[in-house]
């Protein structure tokens, strides 16, 4: 077993040959070179099956095989993000493109409807939501990134057509919205995939189920803080060859080209950066925390852009309170669009270690730190659930045979999450729907659970508004 | 948004900023570098939204290109082994066909997998199928993506409008689109990546893409065809003139005309290439031109001639 007698065995074992025995050391120097861990476990299965099934998937023929069940899909909202929701269902085999609707058809539907051409799937483009549910009766699932302020119509009147809704964060911009969408996904019977898409991420999967909750890696979760931040870019605007005519705006519900571009931006369109962006996060914390909040208070401002363009809050810093299963919690969550430094993340902190998490690897790879009086993680090591410490100082005196020189100053050892997400960010959450919708899974994000993470990030608006401490009551999360 | 200021770098640079008065210059960091969009329009938000629009697009890019991000394309590609594929996207399957195309057209002197077994991808264009015939290639695009994505900038800003506009990724990888208005083109220098105040040569280009490879005092690049370390060779540079059909769409027939993609891939073979196999290449690809700026032998530093080759002299 790991952990004892750590002195010293290293250059013994190795002359000595032999079955080796494991000790501490071994695994300070292998395991932590060798990022597989292919000696134990959890993690290396776990990262083998997930490879493996996104192989078979990658190498399935483009005609789905027999047993699975071809989906016809739509998609209504052809912009950024319905464009990242294409993509990655392009890599998902047993789906069958039938629409595209946007009401931008110069542009960007024209341009996914292309796009989804070159794979050979014989889409046609809509401009009217009503009018596609009304000729493609083929469809099953419709995949919905619009504008939030449109999330709730088109989800509802989606449901009641019979089809399984796949529809994009933020449920909608008002819970007077969210809540019609559960309610319509129980009446109907139909799916209700909310895209909180860090649900089905193997990565945050794995940190919830091993980390938090089998090995209570972080013991009792105080304190948790948390960022999006975000450098300062232009409005979006559009080429002005294909500006859309302004009666067809109108229609929709959008004043003119820049509010159609920006309506994040916008009061009665979106909810702001705390929506757009903090959403994803706070969604995280209630989920690791085992709690939806119990008060919450924010300061924001429009602090930086055209109030006139720029309705909702350009900075927002909020404190959440939790009575979690373990106790009392804390939570910060700031996002800025004026400086991007160190991206986004999620760092929980526990009484007997720390958890820095963010879904873009490139931004933070995850990073676990163990408190020194805390137990040791051997045993989770050995098991693969954590990587072995990283420590520079050992690697460097690794011909003394000793751990460390005593009189060093050690940083703490930083440990790391050894499960990789190699598909696009979508892709799992997506998974995770369709496979549902072939009764081989379970959803990820149903609509009860999106809806109290909207209830928790629309409060954020309000407490800003009133500039006191508002309190949640147990019933508000519930439908 | 940057103020202008010495512009050269990498052996390739933009002479006299501060002439191009009514030129607007926008910039931003993506793989590794620096992307730059110079272009000539009345209004300046929309000329910055456009730019901004190109900029998302780069970042899209490295996200399918880079090996360096876990989930990107690439990554999933340099993960196969020997059976397995992997559905890549558009924009990475018409990369790895111009890179490969390349790759046969300089025997190798271009090897995006230095060595690793490029020709053991199969390049499945009709299905975005990428699969691996060996274990262990390993795909770097760090010659070409950034040319590439210069490519589709252009595209982009023609789309919004802005025709008098010049792209460049680190000032290695440039497209000039038209030239502003009163000007026969764009002013770029060649200089030599030693010295960089030594102007080797100036031009003035629309419509071309230009690239450069250079290596600094003591800096060597490895030939993937053998393994060594190649000599003799400080900065090579090359010019293709975009295609006519600017913007068209990959399609059926093949991938785009990506000229920057071409030009980014050409400089790196072009640092390996004898002068013979060089003077060959720009022989029979009509519009191809390239400048040569060997190691001084012997005399002093930095006083070796260009050379140059190509239909322009």
């Amino acid at each position: 077993m790991a952990g004892e007698d750590e002195k010293g065995k290293g250059k013994a074992r190795a002359a000595g040959g032999g079955p080796p025995k494991l000790d501490r050391r071994d695994l300070l120097m292998g395991l932590s070179t060798v990022p597989a861990l292919g000696l134990f476990g959890y993690a290396w299965n776990k990262q083998r099956q997930y490879q493996q099934a996104r192989a078979e998937a990658a190498t399935a023929p483009p005609v789905a095989p027999a047993d699975l069940q071809e989906i016809n899909v739509a998609l209504i909202g052809a912009g950024a993000q319905g464009q990242v929701l294409t993509e990655a269902m392009l890599r998902i085999p047993g789906l069958r493109f039938r629409a595209v609707c946007d009401i931008w058809t110069e542009y960007n539907q024209k341009r996914v409807v292309n796009t989804l051409k070159r794979f050979k799937h014989e889409v046609n483009g809509y401009e009217d939501y009503r009018e596609m549910l009304d000729k493609e009766k083929a469809i099953d699932a419709v995949m919905i990134a619009t504008p939030d302020f449109w999330h709730a119509q088109h989800t509802i009147d989606c449901l009641k057509a019979g089809k399984h809704v796949y529809c994009e964060k933020e449920m909608s911009n008002t819970l007077e919205g969210a809540r019609s969408m559960v309610l319509a996904a129980r009446d109907t019977g139909k799916l209700l995939q909310i895209g909180h898409q860090r649900r089905s991420n193997p990565r945050y999967i794995h940190c919830y189920e091993k980390l938090l909750t089998e090995a209570k890696l972080l013991g009792r979760i105080v304190t948790v803080y948390g960022q999006w931040n975000r450098g300062v870019t232009p409005d979006l605007g559009a080429p002005d060859r294909y500006v859309i005519p302004e009666t067809r705006l109108t229609q929709y519900g959008f004043k003119d080209m820049h509010q159609f571009r920006n309506w994040r931006w916008y009061k009665g369109k979106g909810g702001g950066p705390i929506v757009d962006l903090g959403s994803h996060q706070i969604d995280i914390y209630s989920w690791f925390l085992g709690a939806n909040p119990s008060h919450v208070m924010a300061s924001g401002g429009q602090l930086y852009y055209d109030p006139k363009t720029h309705e909702w809050y350009d900075t927002v810093m909020v404190v959440y309170d939790y009575d979690t299963p373990l106790g009392p919690a804390k939570a910060y969550y700031q996002t800025q669009t004026t400086n991007g430094s160190q991206g986004y993340f999620e760092n929980f902190m526990g009484d007997q270690g720390t958890l820095l998490i963010s879904e873009s690897e490139v931004n933070n790879a995850g990073s676990l730190y163990r408190d020194p009086n805390a137990p040791a993680w051997d045993e989770w090591i050995q098991k693969g659930y954590v990587s072995a410490p990283q420590l520079q100082e050992v690697k460097e005196k690794s011909d003394t045979g000793a751990i460390a020189d005593v009189r060093e100053s050690v940083a703490p050892d930083r440990h790391t999450v050894p499960v990789a997400l190699r598909d696009p960010y979508h892709q799992p959450h997506l998974q995770n729907f369709f496979d549902t919708v072939r009764g081989k899974a379970k959803l990820n994000c149903p609509p009860e659970v999106a809806y109290e993470t909207a209830v928790a990030v629309l409060k954020v608006n309000e407490a800003i508004e009133a500039g006191f401490r508002l309190s949640f009551k147990a019933e508000d999360f519930k439908i | 948004m940057r103020d202008g200021g010495p512009d050269v770098e990498g052996g390739l640079g933009i002479a006299g900023p501060r002439e191009l008065g009514d030129v607007r210059r926008f910039s931003h960091e993506a793989m590794a570098t620096s992307f730059e969009v110079y272009a000539v329009h009345p209004d300046e938000r929309y000329a910055a939204q456009a730019a901004q629009a190109a900029f998302e697009l780069t970042d899209r890019l490295e996200r399918e290109l880079s090996r360096f991000v876990p989930n990107s394309d690439i990554t999933r590609v340099n993960h196969l082994v020997a059976g397995e594929g992997a559905r890549v996207g558009p924009s990475t399957m018409e990369c790895l066909v111009i890179a490969r195309h390349l790759f046969d057209l300089t025997g190798g002197a271009f090897d995006p997998s230095i060595g690793t077994g490029l020709a053991s991808l199969e390049l499945d264009a009709d299905d975005f199928m990428v699969r691996a015939t060996i274990d262990g290639v390993q795909i770097d695009l760090g010659a070409i993506g950034k040319g590439y994505a210069v490519d589709l900038m252009a595209e982009l800003l023609e789309e919004w409008g802005l025709q008098h506009a010049l792209v460049h990724g680190g000032f290695s990888s440039v497209l000039a689109l038209e030239p502003p208005p009163g000007r026969d083109g764009w002013p770029l220098t060649l200089s030599d990546p030693g010295a960089p105040s030594r102007v080797l040569a100036r031009l003035s280009v629309c419509q071309t893409a230009l690239g450069a490879s250079g290596v600094r005092k003591g800096d060597h690049i490895v030939d993937p065809r053998t393994g060594e370390p190649a000599r003799g060779r400080k900065a090579a540079w090359v010019a293709l003139p975009r295609p006519a059909r600017a913007g068209a769409e990959a399609s059926a027939e093949g991938p785009r005309m990506a000229a920057a993609a071409v030009t980014d891939a050409l400089t790196t073979a072009m640092m390996l290439l004898s002068i013979e196999e060089i003077a060959a290449l720009c022989e029979r690809s009509p519009g191809l031109e390239a400048w040569v700026l060997p190691e001084s032998v012997g005399g002093p530093p930095g006083e070796a001639d260009l050379i140059y080759f190509g239909g322009r002299l």
